[in-house]
């Protein structure tokens, strides 16, 4: 579903590369965790799969389409939530959803399903008349994900999306990415919440200083590490040489 | 050093920090100096604002000793200095409130500097100070060289200089006091409502057309016929006038005054008003500070919350074509910000209101447009005049040329949405054009009717007026997306300090200027047939132009955004 191959990317003028040569296989109906330190290249990557930046080098694939050569075709398979959902606080919820659903070409039998189950799931329903500027940073985050789900895109990418949720709206996300998943789509999320990526992802990959220092299932990566039964914060301190000399004694 | 930097008053720290992030001093200084990149721009800015900067001092200079030579043959020889006060002052008075406006309650980062432990005088004060530094740059165009020739022609000695110094940065201070204060009562009472929006954008029409008003209340009470009688009657009855503007804004009198008469103690006396009432007008808003301000802040803030009165909304809706549905999106986020809207649909009430309002005074002949004869002029020709008034109206609304720029944070949305360059230029350039073309029809047809212009040239115009509003439009759009504006703290900033925006206007200007210059021929020479054929050529050739250009240039430009 979705494929990097060497891509590597370095901002202007920066001494080193933001993600430098990451190669990531994501298979269809799975999550996917995607995890790594601040800075370590995770939302540039995100960015660069969804259209948002162009790599210096490599190939992204996504559902079979080169995101850099088809971007139009990628785009299509996709839902995206960014880590800060920046939506048009002039428009109402509903004028945001319609033109997402327009420009995605979700018809009104489709669109009017859709919107019933998400929006009354996400209790989104009476807002739907007001401003976005009225909406809290959750309604917010509840509506950009109704809106990137309307599509039901095959493959489904928040950048940090459980940053400012309440434990319910927690709660609602996770359920809704498992729900996307076991229709045969995949999710891919970044995270700095190891406990829900221990609870909830099929397989974690762990960036750190751009490049790829982990990937596999949680048995996979204690595996490779040697310690039977460790949790995933600690797998991911040692990995990112962060928990060096600061663990308890 | 540390020490010396904790010392630092927190109001001196707070106004450097705002001076630099309204005006871009930190990040030009990080681009050109430090990192030497774009080091172009400041020339090309340089290059396009230094003769318009030139031509504009060169005028000042030469009505002031036309003034003063005038003056001087009735006695008046400070009309001059009464003439450059009068206009600082309703400049002041006038631009200083959408400056306030935007400043207080538009920016974004009030949140943050509220929560700081900053009395409210210092944010609103430190706010002021950043406009008014604004105001004293734009003295040093107006005030220094009408100042300077004055003293020259007049022979003046230290008194006038000491009074024109104090007049330079005192003037600016009451009529943006004023601004303030009106802002700030406007924004207590409409935060109360929760279509805030809506009524600041209609205050700041009203404010707008008693402008007008008042600028046509003056022109009219001269009541003459004749260009040079006019000029002859402002100057004969310079008293008269004198009153007048004392009646609508007395410190503008008492520092023409106070630097006319330096040398005498009419004139310190004059000063000293200027200088009491300044200090006075700062001592009301520092008590209305806390009281006034910040709860109409915080009522502001508060009114951004639902309004608890759910409306029922249906979903049932068919899917619409992308292309319109982004086109509606670019013209409704346009005209819900209050912002933007006050400055970019200004022209469509100043110009019509420009040509209709002396209508209705004594006679027609007292203003500029009797010289056009517009209520004479041949149908191809009043045609011709509505389409470049399309034309120009929408580099003048600023819509195409700040696009992108205007996207800010949100440009995610449109980026990560499967559209191709060529459709999100197509869309804005409808959504663009949905605008322009209600504003100026609004604007139109009130005019034509009063002047007699018949149906047909006013539907010609305005067929013709829409191609060629579009083929600028896009270049508009093209040009703002070569370098978006995309970073502010404060929305109007992607609309009022943009160069885009700037360009755009000058690009409408010299478009609308050539073609008027053709019309004008075509009517000397007698072939005014081929009026609407030349336009339609225009916005076809101008059409294709962009057109190629856009295929050539944006998926380029789009990707390295």
């Amino acid at each position: 579903m979705l494929k990097l191959e060497g891509v590597t990317k370095r901002y202007k003028g920066a001494a080193v590369n933001a993600v430098d040569n990451l190669d990531l296989e994501v298979r269809p109906g799975e999550i996917f965790g995607f995890l790594g330190p601040n800075g370590a290249g995770k939302t540039t990557t995100i960015k660069m799969i969804v259209g948002l930046l162009r790599a210096d080098r490599g190939r992204i694939l996504v559902n079979g389409h080169d995101a850099f050569a088809e971007p139009l075709a990628a785009k299509r398979s996709i839902g995206f939530v960014p880590d800060n959902p920046n939506l048009y606080p002039r428009l109402t919820g509903l004028e945001y959803l319609n033109l997402i659903a327009d420009v995605f070409g979700v018809d009104g039998a489709t669109r009017k399903r859709r919107l019933d189950y998400f929006l009354e799931m996400f209790e989104l329903t009476s807002a739907l008349g007001d401003l976005i500027q009225s909406y809290s940073r959750g309604m917010q985050q509840k509506l950009a994900l109704t809106g990137a789900l309307l599509h039901q895109p095959p493959l489904f990418i928040l950048d940090e999306p459980m940053v400012g949720l309440d434990p319910r709206s927690a709660h609602l996300f996770k359920k809704v990415m498992r729900e996307h998943v076991n229709k045969g789509n995949t999710v891919f999320f970044s995270t700095h919440v190891l406990e829900v990526a221990e609870q909830l992802c099929d397989r974690v990959g762990i960036i750190n200083k751009g490049q790829l220092i982990a990937c596999g299932t949680m048995d996979e990566l204690r595996a490779a590490s040697g310690q039977a039964g460790s949790s995933l914060e600690k797998l991911f301190l040692e990995l990112t040489d962060a928990g060096d000399g600061h663990d308890e004694a | 050093m540390q020490v010396m930097a904790m010392m630092r008053p927190r109001f001196w720290t707070l106004y450097r920090a705002l001076l630099s992030d309204h005006y871009g001093l930190s990040a030009a200084k990080y681009y050109y100096l430090k990192k030497r990149q774009r080091t172009w721009e400041p020339l090309v800015i340089a290059a396009a604002l230094g003769p318009a900067l030139a031509m504009a001092i060169a005028f000042i200079w030469n009505l002031t000793e036309k003034l003063f030579l005038a003056g001087l043959a009735f006695g008046q020889p400070h009309l001059a200095l009464l003439n450059g006060a009068l206009l600082v002052g309703l400049a002041g008075l006038f631009f200083g409130f959408f400056s306030v406006l935007s400043a207080f309650y538009f920016s974004t980062d009030l949140p943050v500097l509220v929560p700081l432990p900053l009395q409210s005088w210092e944010i609103l004060g430190a706010k002021l100070a950043v406009v008014l530094t604004g105001q004293y740059a734009i003295n040093l165009i107006v005030l220094l060289p009408l100042c300077l020739r004055y003293g020259l022609l007049a022979g003046v000695g230290l008194g006038f200089v000491l009074s024109a110094v104090v007049v330079f940065f005192a003037l600016p201070l009451l009529p943006l006091v004023l601004a303030s204060l009106l802002a700030v009562l406007l924004m207590r009472a409409v935060n109360l409502s929760r279509h805030r929006d809506k009524l600041t954008l209609i205050g700041g029409l009203v404010l707008l057309v008693v402008t007008i008003g008042f600028q046509f209340w003056l022109q009219n009470s001269l009541g003459a016929q004749d260009p040079e009688v006019i000029m002859e009657q402002l100057l004969s009855r310079a008293d008269g006038l004198v009153r007048a503007a004392g009646r609508v804004f007395p410190p503008s009198v008492w520092a023409a005054q106070a630097m006319a008469y330096a040398h005498t103690g009419q004139g310190w006396l004059n000063l000293l008003y200027l200088v009491l009432v300044s200090v006075l007008a700062l001592l009301v808003l520092y008590l209305l500070g806390e009281k006034v301000f910040l709860q109409g802040l915080l009522q502001g803030l508060e009114g951004t919350r639902g309004s608890g009165k759910r409306r029922q909304v249906s979903l049932d809706r068919e899917g619409r074509w992308p292309l319109l549905t982004l086109g509606l999106l670019e013209a409704k986020l346009f005209v819900r910000h209050p912002g933007f809207a006050l400055n970019g649909l200004v022209g469509y009430v100043l110009v019509p209101a420009m040509v209709l309002l002396p209508l209705f005074g004594q006679s027609l002949q007292n203003n500029p447009f009797e010289l056009l004869a517009l209520d004479r002029l041949p149908p191809a020709v009043v045609a011709g005049g509505i389409a470049l008034f399309f034309m120009f109206m929408t580099a003048m609304s600023m819509i195409p040329a700040t696009t992108f720029s205007r996207e800010g944070g949100q440009l995610w949305i449109i980026r990560s949405l499967p559209l191709t360059i060529e459709q999100i230029i197509a869309a804005k350039v409808v959504g663009s054009q949905v605008v322009n073309t209600v504003g100026c029809v609004l604007g139109i047809v009130p005019v034509a009717f009063f002047l007699g212009w018949g149906a047909e040239e006013v539907v010609l115009g305005a067929l013709l007026g829409v191609l060629l509003a579009s083929a600028l439009a896009g270049f508009l759009v093209l040009f703002d997306l070569r370098k978006p504006m995309l970073v502010w703290t404060n929305p109007i900033k992607a609309v009022k300090s943009n160069l885009n925006a700037m360009v755009g206007l000058l690009i409408g200007l010299a478009l609308g200027l050539l073609l008027g210059v053709l019309i004008y021929w075509n009517l000397q020479s007698g072939t005014l047939w081929l009026i609407p054929l030349e336009l339609l050529g225009a916005a076809l050739l101008l059409g294709a132009a962009v057109r190629a250009l856009v295929k050539r240039w944006a998926p380029a430009l789009w990707a390295r955004i």
